[in-house]
């Protein structure tokens, strides 16, 4: 990911400079660090920020428990370690689009992407409803969830995209040549959060599908524990105020329930293809393997740096997660005894001299499989 | 090189193999594009952050020590598969990796650089099941007429079997208190367990003190002070550059950018020897061709430079394809070659599981009297393995704890285990992804833990593989839409083979058995663009002249279970002989 900074006064610094102005009158900061925090490549929205912390609290949550129990260095946990900003920054590295071959699919060769499938706006303020707004953004309306098999009245209960008001999502240029830049603008009731990024912004479309698919998963009653504001994720929406399990529950109804499917035309606005959903359940689940079990939180504040200008702040035997592990850390060779199984090594014969059983089929193998011709 | 005899596109496991035997034995010139980067090299000292230089043909601009800086051994640092110094993706790190269209809980694990996934690999180098050649209809050749080649193979990326540390002393315990015989050669046509055949070299070979590299080492592993051989670290998926400070020809494991790749430089420095350049950043995005008498025939490929984004034609008398099972079959539907229902499908990948033990320090100290833990990250990372010819085999594992918590917790199809029952007449305790404080708590065991994988011998199926994305295109054509999905034949196979290796495992004394239940891991990937279907015996496409498979997706099946590294090497060495043959 780039943010851009050439130095002249594109429309891209301009916003810029407004995303600025909302952190400043978020966080009482001076003008100069806001502009700092816009630059940040983690600068992110709430609602996006505490959608991954959810996740990321459900999946590693700080465990006191288990200092009494193995030690204090096994209390600290996934978020004391920032590693809803691993989830983010893979998110939003995950797919670059070339903006060349971003048009109307008038392209015979059908390569071309058209651009709706790669822009979108979802507003809440100017419906009468979070659901409404969905309705709206996905050309739909009450009647075509019956027909789709939903409850209207129970999703519109449950739905809610938490701080996010207005989601937008653009591209800067769509005359341009190369790696595409995109415009996300988050607004929440008082701030506005704008970032100009390289690649598909996939970070933030994923937390409006977890929301939508979370009220699904509250209005089939499949939530084992209530539901509810949660003081640890304010900014969240609907899939933050699950119970941490149920947050789990409600991501793997994705893979194993079916919901992309019951969901399909509502999700289908919210990102480019509904169908890698079940992929993004997988690597939800198994960054937190490439993000906390490595070295990653060791990179200190170069950890969301671009690749090439990360840098290691402690030895990587040193960092949170490798304390729990008891894994020293790479190192040249390891001083160990070792043996061959094998006195002498495998004696096998030329190949003139191969002398293998005329029944190669092993000694059980299962009957009749044959794979197709 | 502007007149090369053969283009070879990819410079992953087997298009070096194929290269260095064009050049070495028939006096062939070779040019080889590779669509990432080259580590290692000093034309490119920077090669994730700067274009460097264009090809080499040098065998003197390898250097191991620029390698050593740029292989870190660190974990995210390599395997993330969004930023890793290992993935799938331009050169170029401040760019996202190439994209593949995935409608699954799965995940595709490749690399794209010179060496490909065969720098990450663990370098287990077993042939495959003579039963997979000789009695299953997909081979169109005999298991006899590879052996040569696997026995040339094995020579050169000095296989042999892999030393026996504290995990593999537990895995034989359990193999053979389980009741399993010792398989003591290299054509397995029965049940049993053997150390695995690595291509890594003796551990210690030499050492810097002239004294045994055992648990009373205490010199240095480098290899200016003289240090040679395996130095017995797990850290092969990081790329594993050691010993430290060795020439890239030197390094202990034989990944195809250490094995093959300085060989294939070396012709050119005999007149009597054809010619190999390697030009790394150069993406093929098309084949060309020429109607011949009534059949297409290859006559070149175009290519596109990563950093530059121009593009260029060049010419040559044979095409190999060696991009691998998913961008062989890609480039071949972008290109518009023809297709009679195989291309891209038949894909197998060994139907992976994952059973893990966790072990109690008493337990391993009666099995190593003078180890307190197995310490899973020492040793090579596979030594030993299982076979079972007809339904597959399985390996004892031991890494580092991000990829284990990945491998053993946060990869399932089976949901969380909070919420999976497990049938009580299994083998197993749990089953499914373990997170919050479970996890925490296994993930503290991490010493004593240690998982074996199962190899399933999965069958090519024309539902699954490689088809072109309706959706989404990048600079190279539409981008590569993936599926496999295990056949119900499939599922029985892994399910005998999960039971045996929990067996085994309690059978060494582990207090905990968990299975994973993966989902389809995308990462042994054979039979794409097979022989006897997209390909003849020679490996070349029926459909189009002059234009050859050297990759794993040539490969018929998935050779029983096996890895298939040595098969797809050795397949690509014949393949390379018979372009002479026919050709030249």
């Amino acid at each position: 990911m780039q943010d851009s900074n050439d130095g002249s006064l594109t429309r891209r610094r301009m916003m810029k400079g407004i995303g600025g102005l909302a952190v400043l009158s978020m966080s009482n900061a001076t003008v100069a660090e806001a502009r700092a925090a816009t630059n940040n490549p983690l600068y992110s929205d709430p609602h996006t920020a505490d959608t991954y912390r959810a996740i990321v609290d459900a999946i590693i949550p700080r465990t006191p428990a288990l200092g009494d129990e193995l030690g204090s260095e096994h209390v600290p946990g996934g978020l004391d370690v920032e590693l809803e900003k691993f989830l983010i920054w893979d998110f939003n590295h995950f797919q670059e689009i070339r903006t060349e071959l971003v048009t109307e699919k008038t392209d015979p060769s059908g390569l071309a992407m058209p651009v709706d499938l790669l822009e979108t706006t979802l507003d809440t303020a100017g419906a009468g409803s979070p659901l409404d707004a969905l309705l709206d953004l996905a050309d739909l309306d009450l009647l075509d969830l019956l027909g789709l098999d939903l409850n209207a009245d129970a999703l519109e209960d449950h739905l809610t995209f938490g701080a996010a008001q207005r989601v937008d999502v653009s591209l800067v240029d769509a005359e341009a040549d190369g790696a595409a830049e995109f415009e996300v603008t988050v607004e929440t009731e008082t701030e506005e959060y704008q970032r100009v990024l390289q690649n598909y912004p996939y970070a933030p479309a994923f937390t409006l599908v977890f929301d939508v698919v979370a009220a699904e998963f509250l209005a089939q009653g499949k939530n084992q524990e209530p539901a509810g504001p949660n003081e640890k994720f304010p900014a969240g929406g609907t899939f933050a105020t699950l119970a941490p399990e149920d947050r789990l529950r409600c991501l793997w109804t994705i893979v194993d329930d079916g919901v992309v499917d019951r969901l399909d035309d509502l999700l289908s606005p919210l990102v480019p293809d509904v169908g890698i959903l079940k992929y993004v359940v997988m690597a939800v689940n198994g960054l937190h393997g490439f993000g906390y079990y490595t070295e990653w939180s060791g990179l200190g504040e170069t950890k969301t740096n671009t690749p090439t200008e990360r840098e290691m702040q402690k030895p990587p035997g040193e960092v949170q997660s490798r304390t729990q592990s008891g894994y020293p850390g790479p190192a040249p060779g390891h001083a160990a005894n070792w043996r061959h199984a094998v006195e002498g090594g495998f004696d096998d014969p030329d190949v003139d001299d191969l002398d293998l059983p005329e029944d190669l089929t092993g000694d059980d193998v299962i009957e009749g499989i044959g794979g197709e011709r | 090189m502007r007149d090369p005899d053969v283009v070879v596109v990819g410079a992953g496991a087997d298009g070096p193999a194929a290269a260095w035997k064009l050049a070495e034995d028939h006096g062939l010139d070779v040019l080889v594009l590779e669509g990432g980067p080259w580590h290692g090299n000093e034309q490119w000292p920077e090669p994730h952050a700067d274009a460097g230089g264009t090809i080499s043909t040098d065998p003197d601009d390898l250097d191991g020590k620029l390698l050593d800086e740029q292989f870190t051994h660190r974990e995210a640092d390599a395997n993330d598969p969004t930023y890793g110094y290992l993935r799938v993706g331009p050169a170029d790190h401040s760019r996202a990796p190439w994209f593949r269209n995935l409608h699954q809980n799965a995940f595709i694990w490749q690399v794209g650089a010179v060496g490909g996934t065969s720098l990450h690999y663990f370098a287990n180098h077993p042939r495959g099941y003579p039963t997979a050649f000789n009695d299953q209809p997909h081979w169109p050749i005999d298991y006899e007429d590879l052996v040569p080649y696997y026995q040339l193979n094995e020579e050169l990326t000095s296989t042999q079997q892999a030393p026996m540390t504290g995990k593999e002393e537990v895995f034989i315990e359990g193999a053979t208190n389980a009741g399993y015989p010792l398989i003591e050669t290299s054509n397995v046509t029965e049940t049993g367990w053997r150390p695995q055949a690595n291509a890594v070299e003796v551990p210690g070979r030499q050492t810097s003190t002239g004294d045994p590299l055992d648990a009373d080492y205490d010199g240095s592993f480098s290899y200016d002070d003289g240090f040679r051989g395996d130095t017995l670290v797990g850290d092969h998926f990081q790329g594993s550059s050691t010993p430290v400070d060795a020439p890239v020809r030197e390094k202990a494991r034989k990944s195809s950018n250490v094995g093959y790749v300085p060989r294939a430089l070396d012709t050119n420095e005999d007149p009597s020897k054809g010619n190999v350049a390697l030009r790394p950043n150069a993406y093929v995005t098309d084949v060309e061709t020429v109607e011949g008498s009534g059949r297409l025939e290859a006559t070149g490929v175009t290519f596109r430079d990563s950093w530059s984004g121009r593009t260029q034609t060049v010419e040559a008398d044979v095409v190999v394809l060696a991009g691998g099972c998913i961008e062989t079959p890609r480039l071949w539907l972008n290109a518009g070659l023809p297709d009679d229902g195989w291309v891209g499908k038949g894909l197998t990948t060994h139907w992976f599981d994952w059973i893990v033990g966790v072990y109690d320090d008493e337990t391993i100290t009666e099995i190593n009297p003078e180890g307190e833990h197995m310490d899973p990250y020492v040793g090579q990372n596979s030594a030993v393995r299982f076979d079972k010819p007809g339904v597959g085999g399985m390996e004892d594992i031991g890494m580092s704890p991000g990829l284990v918590s990945y491998a053993d917790y946060l990869f399932s199809q089976a949901g969380y285990s909070f919420d999976t029952p497990v049938d009580p007449d299994e083998p197993w305790d749990t089953r499914g992804y373990v997170v919050g404080e479970e996890l925490k708590r296994r993930m503290s065991d991490y010493r004593q833990t240690k998982a074996l994988l199962v190899l399933t011998d999965d069958l090519p199926r024309q539902d699954n593989g490689v088809s072109l994305d309706t959706t989404f295109a990048d600079e190279h054509g539409a981008v590569p839409k993936v599926r496999w999905e295990p056949h119900p034949d499939d599922d029985a196979k892994r399910d005998e083979l999960s039971r045996i290796a929990a067996r085994i495992h309690r059978a060494a004394g582990a207090e905990h058995v968990h299975r994973c239940d993966w989902p389809p891991l995308l990462l042994h990937m054979q039979s794409s663009m097979r022989m006897g279907e997209v390909l003849d015996a020679s490996a070349e496409a029926k459909n189009v002249d002059r234009l050859f498979v050297a990759d794993h997706s040539a490969l018929a099946n998935g050779v029983g279970g096996p890895n298939p590294t040595n098969s797809g090497q050795a397949l690509a060495l014949r393949t390379a002989d018979r372009i002479a043959d026919r050709y030249f």
